[in-house]
């Protein structure tokens, strides 16, 4: 029988030839492309469907799969490059989560984009395609090489997306600063990748002969061999060398998955059309950051430093974005906010040792953010593309299959039992806690965590109910723009899915009854494979973690509940309070009695204008001071050298003036001059 | 006798285009100029040269040895051959000389023969350059390089080229006299050790250690003097800051199809010449001096970058540019390990490939909109689709977009550098040349919002529309290589490795 394994690379290489097709052919194609990605991402999905049963063991006894298909560049006398694939519980599950949510967008922008007449289609479906292509293969690399370079080109796409409407002014300048600020975090990832392959003498995620495999040796004592020759020179000790080499990559991930400082092109990158949006925030391009922390898990385990950078980054990111979003008024910032917010949680989960939880918040994230964006598309279609919340209102009766789904994912995102959000969002909480009690960098973490979930509560419900409650504030909302099943049908699929996906790990249920019902878990780390082959560190995930586990109230379960109701309650009070200021029939801003603070809140802490400020008060005045210095001084010099030469050739030429008597004279006075230096250098004097 | 045949046959295309009416000699020039593709490009296909070309135990393709003067003791020889640093460069010289010929239909409207006739001239010097094993066989075609190239700037010119013109050939002309100064201690430092000006015998014999004094010096004095004395020489032609000023000057009058072969073609020269002279016969110097060479390639990168920055001439920017990513084949060059020189060697390529790319681009737009100024235009990219496309792309390829060749190479070079150790302190050198990708996005970047992107809006009074077929066709042809190279760079990446291997072992204090 066939296995499901040799068909994973044509997961991502479905979508690039319908990339190839959109582009060259789109113009004549009915739907102008949009057939093509939709037939390539259901391609993608169903292979996904079938490497998940694959690798769930469902259909025989491999249930991982590494191979490398593409020799790259061969070294003589030192390492190759090459690409290979790579499938494990983790990678398939993306892989499931990205082809889905690609499947759906491409069925969304039908309604978003052909049904508004939109022009360059070929040009949009093409580059959906090539994200699309670009994550899976970014998803199934089995090198940190071959993931950089997929990461790189996510950026690509997502430039070429945000930028879309590139004929106005925003959406090229959003674009560009997407692409630049992630670049910036790119910069110290690629070091980062330098630095794992000049070390490691490979950049291999799984196998014995992978780098975490190999840093987990040289920690334990066993230092190999190359490693050794590098560290040598170096002068570092191992776990030195390998937080530096772990927080380079973390710049990358910082800035893709737009964490504190890096976040500021993600706010920006609204200025896209909707689908793209739901595409960068759920699947793509935003959860790549997270993704390769949890694909290098193994080696992140081993320094104890990263892993609480990484927790302090993810709480205080959780909470800074989640204050931000109180003030937004438009639908989309609003989101936007929530999923810097929502990956800070992820990232918080994976510094403080809760791998589980942080892929559980990914997955549930991916599909009720994918769910909300679509919503707010549905909206915006409605209003005429008018995204102000505060012109929208009473959009409930008008549009309900939008408002149920809406809500759904809203519910999600708020982490209010029983949606989806709340199982994972608890779960994240709860390891932060309980490594938490036992090391106060995570206890600062995980309190920021806690915060957030109130302020979360409380901005998810205040654009549900300004959104789709009271009255209708505009003529647009009175008279909204209908939409048809192919903005439905996506937004039915994800409507169910943010209500039930919760339920495939829930862990407090699971340790109350004793019932072994948290698959997610078992999927991820319950397998236990132990053969080199296919060695990633992670299996030894819970003997690694640099954190002991600790629990109040007298143990495990009471702990458990504690945190749960905790983080219910927070929720809970942010939707009351929510419901209490805005659902009501004519809202007004409360949010403007925060005076000064709210000026901070809504120019986002100044961010934004620090680092305009470092590219255009500092790097372009000090492009400008070296343009004048090379003009002035350095082609100076140059000019300078030709003017002396031809101004001492003038005047030398005036030395032959013809007159016989002239040379007569030089001739003596310059034999004289020789023979005055012999004598002296001759010692005749 | 398929190096000759190829430069035999530029010459005598040179020849037959110089005689042709005006009228054709575009199309003559560019179907005669297939005929060294198809040839380079079978010998690519038959390549079978194994190890360095000037080392021992190197054997290169196509070689063929002849006696053609003797000069004192030594004996001078046509002697020609190809290894695998110098046969993806000559594929390199064919395919960019034919695509600069086609995209110079459309600019190039006065004296079409002769400018033509030049083209094919140079093509002939640079495939010598590439292939000559003997000294001053090679020094005759290094020279024979600059005439066609001076011709072409200050004939063809904007309105400073007479300048531009001059400060080139002046700037590398003095070049050329250190160099060959340097050169020629060496050679009398040799003494009778050697009996040919051969670039192999004499590589040998300077890695055996058998280099004399002169006048007094001692063996290290004389060799330091070289070694300062030819890296001057071949900095110029780099570029490597603070050397470089001719470029932008030049690149800036230069029209478009001849800053495609100078930026393409002639700055690899200086960087094949490096690799040749300094860091083949001079290892155990450049390694000595490591942390200065470092220093230049650092320096060069980020100094480029900065200035590319500040730049309103989309031309001036690529110019800049070109500076920039010459710093990284020297960062390569110095690391002397196998991916550091491999990826440098690799980068000359691609660099070639890529920045012809970019000054194509460049030109297509400057050929509908008669400006190059960042302010003068925006939205281009309403008018002009498809040369937009091609231009995002280009830009791209240049920041090191992966799956194009330029992240290979560059990749490759940091790879190399880092773990260098003969670069002293090698991940901080690199980890701050790298910066370079982060600058080369801002300048780009902001060019293509500023020109290509936003509501369309030209100063200049022209009736644009979409580029004709004939000059957009070689940006295709450019890109579809360039994404080639990118995805399979061990299509050179083999030879060039084979080729670089054991120049990283040199001047270790060991023979060769």
């Amino acid at each position: 029988m066939v296995s499901a394994f040799e068909f994973v690379p044509a997961i991502a290489v479905l979508p690039l030839v319908s990339f190839v097709v959109a582009l060259a052919f789109g113009k004549w194609m009915p739907k102008k492309g949009a057939l093509a990605g939709i037939f390539a991402t259901a391609g993608s999905l169903l292979l996904s469907i079938w490497t998940v049963l694959t690798v769930a063991g469902i259909l025989g006894s491999e249930t991982a799969y590494h191979e490398e298909i593409w020799q790259f560049a061969t070294g003589i006398g030192t390492f190759d490059l090459h690409l290979g694939v790579f499938v494990d519980p983790l990678s398939s599950l993306m892989l499931l989560i990205v082809s889905l949510i690609s499947l759906l967008v491409f069925v969304f922008s039908l309604g978003y984009m052909n049904d508004e007449n939109e022009t360059g289609l070929p040009r949009y479906y093409a580059s959906l395609s090539l994200f699309s292509f670009s994550m899976l293969a970014f998803v199934f690399a089995d090198n940190i090489l071959m993931a950089f370079m997929f990461f790189e080109l996510v950026g690509l796409c997502s430039f070429l997306l945000i930028g879309f409407w590139f004929r106005e002014d925003a959406p090229p300048s959003a674009a560009k600063k997407a692409f630049l600020v992630t670049r910036f975090g790119d910069f110290f990832f690629l070091i980062g990748v330098v630095g794992i392959f000049a070390t490691f003498g490979t950049g291999l995620f799984v196998t014995e002969a992978g780098f975490p495999a190999m840093a987990e040796q040289a920690i334990s004592g066993e230092m190999p061999g190359t490693v050794a020759d590098f560290l040598e020179p170096l002068g570092m000790g191992a776990q030195g060398w390998f937080t530096i080499l772990g927080l380079l990559v973390l710049g990358g991930v910082v800035g893709k998955s737009a964490q504190f400082p890096l976040h500021t092109w993600l706010p920006d990158a609204m200025e896209g059309p909707t689908p793209v949006s739901a595409l960068i925030h759920a699947a793509t391009m935003v959860a790549a950051g997270v993704y390769l922390v949890a694909r290098m898990y193994g080696f992140y385990l081993l320094t104890p430093t990263t892993m609480g950078i990484i927790a302090l980054i993810g709480g205080f990111t959780a909470l800074f974005a989640a204050t931000m979003g109180v003030v937004k008024q438009e639908l989309k910032q609003v989101l936007a906010y929530s999923t810097i917010s929502q990956y800070g949680y992820m990232m918080l989960a994976l510094g403080s040792g809760g791998y589980v939880a942080a892929v559980f918040h990914l997955t549930t994230h991916a599909v009720f953010k994918a769910l909300l964006f679509l919503g707010a598309g549905s909206v915006i279609i409605a209003m005429h593309h008018n995204e102000n919340m505060w012109d929208m209102g009473g959009l409930k009766e008008k549009m309900p299959v939008t408002y149920w789904t809406f809500l759904s994912g809203s519910l999600a995102l708020a982490g209010i039992f029983p949606f989806a959000g709340f199982w994972s969002k608890d779960e994240v909480l709860y390891e932060a806690l309980i490594h938490g009690l036992g090391d106060p960098v995570i206890l600062v973490a995980w309190a920021m965590g806690l915060l957030a979930v109130f302020l979360t509560g409380f901005y998810t419900f205040r654009m549900v109910f300004l959104t789709f409650h009271g009255e209708p504030r505009t003529d647009d909302a009175e008279d909204p723009h209908g939409v048809r099943w192919n903005v439905k049908l996506p937004l039915g699929v994800l409507g169910v899915l943010a209500a039930t996906l919760g339920f495939i790990n829930m862990v407090p249920v699971a340790k109350l009854t004793g019932a072994h019902i948290d698959f997610l878990h078992k999927w991820l780390v319950g397998s236990e494979i132990v053969n080199a082959e296919f060695l990633t560190g992670l299996h030894v995930y819970e003997d690694l973690l640099p954190y002991e586990s600790a629990y109040i109230a007298g143990g495990e379960v009471p702990t458990l509940l504690i945190s749960a109701a905790l983080s219910l309650g927070l929720a809970l009070a942010g939707v009351g309070l929510a419901y209490r200021l805005y659902a009501v029939p004519e809202p007004v801003e409360h949010t403007k009695k925060l005076g000064g603070l709210r000026t901070l809140l809504m120019h986002n802490y100044y961010q934004d204008e620090y680092q305009v400020w470092l590219a255009e008060g500092v790097t372009l005045p000090l492009a400008r001071v070296a343009d004048t210095f090379d003009q002035g001084i350095i082609d100076g010099v140059v000019n300078g050298i030709s003017s002396v030469s031809l101004f001492s050739g003038d005047r030398i030429r005036r030395i032959q003036t013809g007159v016989v008597s002239n040379y007569a004279a030089l001739l003596t006075i310059g034999l004289a001059l020789l023979l005055i230096a012999f004598g002296i250098v001759g010692g005749w004097f | 006798m398929l190096v000759e045949l190829l430069i035999v046959f530029a010459l005598m295309a040179a020849g037959l285009v110089l005689l042709a009416p005006d009228e054709y000699a575009g199309q003559f020039a560019a179907v005669l100029s297939l005929v060294p593709v198809g040839v380079s490009l079978w010998m690519y296909s038959v390549f079978d040269g194994t190890g360095n070309a000037l080392l021992s135990g190197g054997q290169p393709a196509f070689e063929t040895m002849a006696s053609w003067i003797t000069l004192g003791p030594y004996a001078i020889n046509w002697h020609v051959g190809l290894d695998g640093v110098s046969m993806p460069l000559i594929v390199l010289t064919t395919i960019l000389t034919t695509l600069a010929i086609v995209s110079a239909w459309t600019p190039i409207d006065e004296r079409e023969s002769q400018f033509y006739g030049l083209v094919l001239f140079m093509q002939a010097a640079l495939i010598g350059v590439f292939s000559a094993l003997d000294f001053l066989l090679w020094f005759v075609f290094w020279e024979a390089v600059l005439v066609p190239m001076y011709f072409l700037i200050g004939v063809w010119g904007g309105p400073r080229r007479k300048y531009a013109a001059i400060k080139f050939f002046v700037y590398t002309n003095v070049a050329s006299l250190v160099m060959f100064v340097g050169f020629f201690t060496l050679v009398f430092g040799l003494g009778d050790s050697i009996s040919t000006l051969g670039l192999p015998a004499i590589a040998q014999a300077l890695n055996a250690g058998q280099l004399g004094s002169v006048a007094g010096f001692s063996p290290d004095v004389i060799k330091l003097a070289a070694f300062v004395a030819l890296f001057f020489g071949f900095a110029v032609k780099v570029p490597v800051v603070p050397f470089h000023t001719w470029l932008p000057d030049a690149h800036v009058e230069a029209p478009t199809p001849v800053s495609v072969l100078l930026a393409g073609v002639l700055l690899k020269m200086g960087t094949y010449a490096l690799l040749r002279f300094n860091f083949t016969m001079l290892a155990d110097i450049a390694r000595a001096n490591a942390t200065y060479i470092a220093i230049f390639a650092v320096v060069s990168v980020i100094y480029g970058a900065l200035l590319a920055l500040a730049q309103q001439d989309l031309k001036r920017i690529v110019a800049y540019s070109s500076i920039s990513s010459m710093g990284y084949v020297i960062l390569g060059l110095i690391a002397f390990t196998p991916h550091g020189v491999g990826g440098a060697t690799f980068q000359m390529v691609s660099h070639g490939l890529i920045s012809g790319l970019m000054f194509m681009a460049v030109g297509v737009i400057y050929n509908e909109t008669h400006t190059r100024m960042i302010g003068d235009m925006s939205g281009m990219a309403d008018r002009m689709p498809v040369t937009a496309g091609v231009f995002v792309a280009a830009a791209f390829g240049y920041m090191g977009l992966p799956l194009m060749s330029g992240f290979a190479a560059e990749v490759l070079v940091f790879m190399g550098a880092f773990e260098s150790t003969t670069i002293p302190a090698a991940p901080l050198f690199t980890g701050i040349a790298m910066f370079g990708i982060v600058i080369v996005a801002g300048y780009l970047l902001r060019a293509m919002q500023k020109t290509l992107f936003g509501p369309f809006r030209l100063e200049t009074d022209y009736d644009i529309g979409r580029a004709p077929l004939q000059d957009v066709a070689p940006l295709f042809v450019l890109l579809a290589l360039v994404i080639a190279l990118g995805v399979a760079p061990d299509l050179f990446y083999r030879m060039i490795q084979d080729a670089v291997f054991e120049v990283t072992a040199l001047g270790l204090g060991g023979g060769a």
